[in-house]
């Protein structure tokens, strides 16, 4: 936070590290400068968060007309409305005339937004409807959509959750988030209601690299008996060990992964549906789901999951210190912020039927695991600055440093493909192995690699 | 200690004044030295320890959602936490954080009960982490509310209302 101890943001030859990280990745192996270089980020920020789909808000965060939130797609600041006819909209919190930010707040319900500079005012839209002195300062109206403020081209949404990419040249979200999709439809798909978010996001900066927190979510069970061993010591957590063995990932394609744990077999048989009690589990109605969503919804439901680029979540039975249990869901936005530093943005969810009491105590215990506060995060945010510091040392960067990702290569654990999955994507029967991390970081180079980089101003 | 006034502002007693900035002094040296179970002992049965989510909004009264939290403890949940520090592998807290609380703005005034008092107080925490190289500073306005008991004043609950809407620290491991 002083600037005298800033972390050191190297810069590297992007191409050259984009050759190396091929290189390391053909032997599973991953170069420590992408986890804290300014070359790469400015990269990742106009490749990936200027060209993807993006999430940038839940339906429930902006239910009626005029709400709006604020939020970011890479670095750039977003205004997500609701207009008057329902629509949703991501607008730039840059006004057309200076660049002020229009909206100086997180939420807020308005039909306009004012730029308090000179007053050029928008509508939630996004069309510029006023400006001051009209015809002495510009003689004739400017044309209100030319001169609107900037909309993110495509913005779509998937069980209440709102994506939106600022390139226009992209595929469908449907398409986009393929077996990612199908999963997120199981998971807050158990009600025909859906899920909400309990409140606004718990956000808190910490000096790590994006890429860190997403790969973690996607399917580091490894990590869990180490790190998180502390909780099964006192009691509010079980059967920590028993992740590799009972891991169940998934790979979705597009750098999506979850990781599923086959519950009913490592509890016990009646421990179906991630353990939900009969209070909460008696309202489903599966109906809307298929016989794949049934069967994984049942037995082997994901605890984490990222759909790249930077949206996890978590799902798993959590328990307080006076013995009472939820199952929390908990979604995640790893928003990058510098070379080395992230924004953890993390939502509590519940189920629209559930009542203000039963809400609450699945948001609080949720939060007592997962988020600033949360027992089993604040030991992550602590181990995953490890990786920046690693990526700006001289010495890491001479000895051309590679992280170790080659976990399951010589492990006598079958990790192969299960070929009874009728489901999308690739399942495997084991948590031991490194796949859904090296899934995510194969699409990342993909996707820094991609030729089409006609949008970049400096290349 | 003096009773309720119609405006509700009206300052107590000298020395009641007194045992509460001392009280709140005492538990931030506690804490500062990592005597937790002594802090302990100061909370009331009936604790609850919350702080609520905070957003940039206008009017500004909308700032704080009161129904949204970062942490909403009872005394059961305080113990799971220290509990967990106290494993040795609680590791955001190995080795545990140096800090420095700074209590100050302390306001007292009656509670709601002839046994209970209210107090307003600003607090500054600095934090250093194992082997950052940087410092962490938490700051926040906390309102709590103390009730007297036979073996001195006990905290029965305490809001902490964060400065910054976005933490500038990784995690709230430490107690504020």
């Amino acid at each position: 936070m002083n600037e005298t101890t800033a972390p050191a943001w190297p810069r590297s030859d992007l191409d050259d590290i984009l050759a190396r990280t091929e290189t390391g990745l053909a032997d599973d192996l991953l170069p420590v400068e992408i986890f804290n270089d300014s070359a790469v980020f400015q990269a990742e920020v106009e490749r990936i968060f200027g060209r993807s789909w993006v999430f940038v808000a839940h339906e429930s965060e902006i239910p009626n007309p005029g709400d709006f939130v604020q939020r970011r797609i890479g670095l750039d600041p977003v205004i997500v409305t609701r207009d008057g006819e329902g629509g949703i909209n991501v607008l730039s919190n840059y006004c057309r005339h200076r660049g002020t930010q229009v909206c100086q707040t997180d939420q807020g319900n308005s039909r306009f937004f004012k730029c308090n500079y000179h007053g050029w005012t928008y509508a939630n839209t996004g069309e510029l409807v006023g400006t001051p002195f009209l015809r002495r300062a510009y003689g004739e109206p400017l044309d209100g959509k030319e001169w609107g403020l900037l909309r993110a081209p495509r913005v779509d949404s998937r069980h209440g959750f709102v994506f939106a990419s600022l390139s226009a040249d992209v595929e469908p979200l449907g398409d986009y988030l393929g077996g990612a999709g199908w999963m997120l439809d199981a998971l807050v798909g158990l009600h025909p209601d859906g899920m909400r978010v309990a409140g606004p996001p718990d956000r808190y900066q910490v000096k790590a690299n994006w890429k860190t927190a997403a790969e973690n979510f996607a399917g580091d069970i490894y990590h869990v008996p180490n790190l998180h061993g502390s909780m099964q010591e006192i009691g509010i957590a079980g059967g920590l060990d028993a992740g590799g063995e009972f891991g169940r990932p998934y790979e979705f394609g597009n750098g999506h992964a979850f990781m599923g744990i086959a519950w009913t077999t490592a509890v016990h048989p009646g421990f179906e549906f991630w353990g939900y009690p009969p209070e909460i589990k008696d309202h489903f109605d599966l109906s809307g789901l298929d016989e794949m969503q049934v069967h994984v919804v049942t037995h082997d439901g994901p605890i984490v999951g990222t759909i790249f680029p930077n949206l996890s979540f978590y799902r798993g039975i959590a328990m307080d210190g006076s013995g009472l249990s939820s199952v929390i869901t908990s979604f995640r936005q790893w928003q990058p912020v510098g070379p080395g530093e992230l924004e953890v943005w993390s939502w509590q969810f519940v189920w629209t039927f559930q009542d203000e009491q039963s809400a609450l105590q699945d948001a609080v215990i949720g939060q007592m695991q997962f988020g600033s506060a949360g027992v089993a995060e604040q030991d992550d945010t602590v181990a995953w600055e490890g990786a920046p510091r690693a990526a700006a040392s001289p010495w890491a960067r001479r000895e051309r440093m590679m992280f170790h990702f080659q976990q399951g290569n010589k492990s006598e654990v079958d990790q192969s493909p299960d070929l009874t999955w009728k489901g999308p994507g690739i399942r495997r029967l084991t948590g031991f192995g490194e796949h859904n991390q090296l899934h995510f970081y194969r699409h990342w180079l993909r996707v820094m690699q991609a030729r089409d980089h006609s949008a970049e101003g400096d290349r | 200690m003096s009773a309720p006034t119609p405006t509700g502002t009206t300052a107590v007693d000298a020395d009641v004044y007194t045992a509460v900035a001392t009280f709140l002094a005492r538990e931030a040296r506690l804490l500062d030295e990592g005597r937790e179970e002594e802090w302990f002992e100061l909370l009331a049965d009936d604790l609850l320890y919350t702080i609520p989510i905070r957003q940039a909004a206008e009017p500004r009264t909308a700032e704080i959602n009161r129904s949204a939290f970062r942490l909403r403890d009872n005394k059961m949940n305080v113990r799971t936490r220290l509990n967990r520090l106290a494993t040795g592998h609680a590791y955001s807290e190995v080795p545990p954080s140096r800090t420095m609380r700074l209590v100050g703005s302390v306001e007292v005034s009656p509670g709601p009960g002839p046994d209970l008092v209210d107090v307003s107080s600003a607090l500054l925490v600095y934090r250093q982490r194992g082997i950052d190289p940087h410092f962490d500073l938490i700051p926040c306005r906390r309102n709590d509310r103390l009730r007297w008991t036979g073996e001195g004043l006990r905290l029965v609950s305490r809001e902490v209302i964060l400065t910054e809407t976005s933490l500038l620290t990784p995690n709230l491991g430490v107690l504020l």
